[in-house]
């Protein structure tokens, strides 16, 4: 299935990888969402590479974390990778509670962490 | 008949300087020798060649069609020969003040050369009086502004230092950065010194920061609010964030701010963040036997 913007790779053990391109319209979440959940409902993480993005503002913010809070109901974790350092300085200026998705630098250190 | 005062005073300087250039040139160097040469900010084959670098411009731009254009040439020389000087002086230790007054001098050595002149009116004095001290206004001025010039770029130069070593982020670890924070934390800081976290977490793959705030006089709601900024943004990059040195004092503060550090980790000391550092990213260090 073929989601719109974004290149959605599983890459084994239950992990899948979104990598959202400039195309992607997140305007039209919900069938996004229900596009992306069908993917990776039997899955463990997806993990949500943001390298191609280099602000993020409080509209793709309330994406990401409508996409995550999905991903949970599904039992599945998102794992935010790659966060550049402006999106991240961007990001922390109007965050003012916990983000419903972890963050890790990427997929080996996620997994690395995960086995300490 | 403004024009002709003008061009009468300019000739009449010309010849009073042709006419009295040895006394003239004696003055200023005996001038500049006290107030430079005493201090050692010139030697004594500068200061000469000064003076008479500084009579020859002289001449040229009294010479000049109206030495009052701060436009031509010839002012332009001898107010870049002003700011040299001034600069070289203050680079070497010199005041502006003592600079300022070795320049009224020089208009005086004119004034004082006109004394011995008995042929002049009071309209020739006048005009003279006019015209020298518009000209040496003008290049007072133009010396401030190389002062004022060199010293922004002091000002600049050590912004720049001080910028630098406010950020001193180190890998004391693979993997470990260490950023100790030293004074008070403003808005600005914050933001130098998020770039730099930030970068250098992005460009060495690091796991964990260890922030020190040891260093850190006092705390308000602006600054904690900083310090969780910093703390989030870490964790967004995906590393964790440290944060030790919390002082009594600090932690008073914070509670009675109303400041929820219960999302961060704390330790007591450098050494307990990096352990804790060491721990997450499963590194041993134990006494060899």
């Amino acid at each position: 299935m073929h989601i719109a913007g974004a290149h959605l790779t599983p890459i084994g053990d239950g992990d899948f990888l979104l990598e959202p391109t400039r195309g992607l319209d997140i305007t039209d979440s919900d069938a996004l969402i229900e596009e992306i959940l069908r993917r990776v409902m039997k899955g463990v993480r997806l993990y949500y590479d943001l390298s191609e993005l280099a602000i993020i503002d409080p509209v793709y913010y309330q994406w990401m974390s409508v996409l995550a809070r999905a991903c949970q109901t599904v039992n599945v974790k998102m794992i935010c990778i790659h966060m550049q350092p402006t999106a991240a300085f961007a990001l922390s200026q109007f965050l003012h509670e916990l983000p419903p998705f972890e963050c890790a630098l990427d997929v080996e250190r996620t997994n690395a962490d995960e086995r300490n | 008949m403004a024009k002709q005062k003008t061009v009468d005073a300019k000739v009449t300087l010309i010849e009073q300087l042709k006419l009295s250039i040895g006394g003239i040139s004696a003055a200023i160097e005996s001038q500049c020798q006290s107030v430079f040469g005493n201090n050692n900010l010139m030697s004594n084959d500068e200061i000469a060649d000064f003076s008479l670098e500084f009579l020859e411009l002289m001449v040229v731009l009294l010479a000049s069609h109206d030495p009052l254009d701060t436009k031509q040439p010839a002012f332009t020389a001898l107010r870049s020969f002003f700011g040299n000087m001034s600069r070289q002086i203050l680079v070497r230790g010199g005041k502006m003040d003592d600079f300022v007054r070795y320049m009224q001098f020089l208009q005086r050595c004119f004034l004082t050369s006109l004394e011995t002149d008995d042929q002049m009116d009071t309209a020739d004095t006048r005009a003279i009086l006019l015209l020298l001290s518009s000209l040496f206004n003008e290049l007072t001025l133009s010396v401030f502004q190389a002062y004022l010039e060199e010293k922004e770029r002091t000002i600049n130069a050590q912004q720049d230092e001080i910028r630098e070593t406010a950020t001193p982020i180190t890998e004391i670890w693979d993997g470990v950065l260490t950023l100790p924070i030293i004074g008070t934390l403003d808005s600005s800081r914050t933001m130098l010194m998020m770039e730099a976290l930030l970068n250098r977490i992005a460009s060495e793959r690091a796991s964990a920061v260890v922030m020190d705030v040891t260093g850190v006089r006092s705390i308000n709601s602006q600054v904690s609010h900083h310090l969780i900024q910093m703390v989030r943004a870490i964790q967004l990059m995906g590393a964790d964030a440290i944060l030790t040195g919390i002082r009594p004092e600090i932690a008073r503060a914070l509670t009675s701010l109303n400041i929820d550090l219960g999302n961060v980790t704390t330790r007591a000391s450098l050494s307990d963040g990096l352990k804790e550092a060491f721990r997450r990213l499963g590194v041993q260090v134990m006494t060899k036997q």
